[in-house]
């Protein structure tokens, strides 16, 4: 879906998220506004990936043109790439969201990247239109799903080779973020993982999204997902405690 | 031009709007996205003696018209606050009052991070947070009438500030809990903290917040909080400040009918921060709308 929001789309880095719901008084499934990755920032356009999952996601799908929404951004962490060249993306779901702004947004702000994208969905039905990620992204995606309808069969982390990458950057379901985190593990490929949890704020103010991560060599603590993150360096996490 | 001033707690707050605790982090979270300088005041995230990691996520979920929390008192503690979060308050609020939210297990929790606040600059008073239910054992102090008793004739004899206590709505009978602050030397109550509540997935069976149970607030616990400010408030003569559910002058307004010079906004400040000018905006209106030049006129002038 796509918001006229150019204070938004003109600072987005891509990891960054928006919260957008209905302001007040709010409708009955969708009071808390959402949080949702940034998906594409172009002129005064913002682009969100949004699965319907409950109430909330279904009105905010709903919306229809010349409708408003709420939205607030861009918050949290970004995907930072660094000094990397050649950069893998994986997405599991509709963690695909990120993906469909960062390689575009790399071209322009760190040209000379190579970046390779690996999207996984559990069926061949939910698999967000490959020709459209390719227009969006301006990348040929690989794709996986586990029923094999369409792309290779699996997950996208069967087969996933980080020998010759510099960054390894994903977004999608814990269990895919924790294989993912067990693999690179011990290779020396740096990580960047977006995560998610339900918030409250947005801001900080109100501790509701929190992770757990590493603290230095002090054993671990929670951190915000929505002011530390969402995107954390994966070494750190520690998931829930 | 409508006088939205209050007279309470021995200071005049330029309007009955204050941030709830919990709500608002220590303030500077929201410097950017609302003129805190511009409130009545604001309540701080609850101080405990030492610092707390709260409690495993999911925290927070959405609720019919309001939102569940357990965050379990995530808060640096006592000597960070002090040292980190109040020199900033202290700048930066020049016209906004600040409360301190206070929480504790025993009496000397409380009574220990009153004295070890008390001489610092940046606040006015303490509200004590005596209900939260997202702890165990942490609404006991506003529902043991003997507990609270001990509570507030503790820490009033720690301290010379201001004392308000935050009360719990699961007691029968919540004028009562206010009569015997009043009567300890509390000088206000704030009703209401937040209901316990339990919101379960179906499908996986399993509760969706980390701690199992939380506490509900938004809209659907305002006919409840206003309900329990008017009881309280017919009881007792120190004021009492009304929270529950407000998301805009009417709101507001409500509770302010029901007695309280003072309210609190807190969770539809998630849902929109700008919830803070339209409430002043919209009490500015109803006033000049109604012909009502001072709007302290209006505290319990409910008419029933």
């Amino acid at each position: 879906m796509e918001f006229a929001a150019p204070e938004i789309a003109g600072q987005a880095i891509p990891g960054q998220f928006v919260m957008i719901g209905l302001g007040l008084p709010g409708e009955p499934g969708l009071f808390l506004p959402r949080p949702m990755s940034i998906a594409q920032a172009e002129g005064e356009r913002l682009g969100l990936l949004i699965r319907i999952f409950g109430a909330g996601s279904r009105r905010l799908t709903a919306l229809e043109v010349g409708e408003r929404a709420l939205l607030l951004g861009p918050l949290g962490s970004f995907f930072d790439l660094g000094s990397a060249t050649r950069v893998l993306c994986v997405a599991g779901g509709v963690g695909l969201a990120p993906f469909l702004f960062l390689p575009r947004w790399a071209e322009r702000h760190a040209p000379g990247n190579r970046v390779h994208l690996v999207y996984g969905e559990r069926t061949a039905s939910a698999v967000f239109d490959p020709g459209r990620i390719h227009e969006l992204a301006g990348v040929e995606p690989e794709i996986w799903t586990e029923d094999g309808a369409m792309g290779r069969m699996g997950r996208v982390t069967d087969r996933l080779d980080v020998a010759r990458v510099d960054l390894v950057l994903g977004c999608g379901p814990v269990p895919m973020l924790k294989t993912l985190q067990a693999q690179i593990a011990g290779t020396g490929v740096p990580a960047q993982f977006s995560v998610e949890e339900r918030m409250g704020c947005g801001v900080g103010t109100c501790v509701g999204c929190v992770v757990a991560v590493e603290d230095g060599g002090r054993g671990w603590r929670y951190e915000r997902i929505c002011v530390e993150g969402p995107v954390f360096s994966a070494e750190r996490l520690r998931w829930s405690i | 031009m409508v006088d939205l001033g209050q007279t309470v707690l021995g200071v005049e707050f330029q309007n009955p709007i204050l941030l709830a605790s919990g709500c608002c982090g220590y303030g500077e979270e929201y410097a950017g996205l609302i003129a805190l300088d511009e409130l009545g005041g604001l309540v701080t995230k609850a101080v405990t003696r030492e610092p707390r990691i709260g409690n495993p996520p999911p925290r927070v979920s959405e609720t019919p018209a309001g939102m569940i929390n357990a965050i379990g008192l995530a808060n640096v503690g006592l000597e960070r606050f002090r040292r980190e979060k109040l020199p900033w308050l202290r700048e930066n609020l020049r016209r906004a009052y600040v409360l301190v939210n206070v929480a504790g297990w025993t009496v000397e929790d409380f009574v220990h991070v009153v004295r070890g606040l008390d001489d610092a600059e940046g606040f006015l008073a303490y509200e004590l947070d005596a209900s939260c239910p997202n702890v165990e054992r942490g609404a006991e102090f506003a529902t043991d009438e003997a507990l609270l008793g001990q509570l507030v004739r503790s820490v009033r004899a720690a301290t010379q500030r201001p004392i308000v206590v935050k009360l719990s709505p699961q007691v029968p009978d919540i004028g009562r809990f206010a009569e015997i602050c009043e009567t300890e030397g509390a000088d206000g109550v704030s009703t209401i903290n937040t209901f316990p509540g339990l919101l379960i997935d179906v499908e996986r069976r399993r509760p969706i917040i980390g701690n199992v149970t939380g506490g509900i607030s938004g809209p659907a616990i305002r006919p409840m909080g206003v309900y329990a400010t008017w009881c309280a408030a017919r009881r007792v003569r120190i004021p009492v400040i009304g929270i529950g559910g407000i998301s805009g002058a009417a709101d507001a307004l409500e509770y302010m009918l029901a007695g309280a010079p003072l309210v609190q906004i807190g969770t539809a400040l998630f849902v929109d921060p700008e919830v803070v000018c339209q409430t002043l905006e919209g009490l500015r209106a109803y006033g000049e709308r109604h012909g009502v030049h001072r709007l302290a006129d209006l505290v319990g002038a409910l008419e029933a």
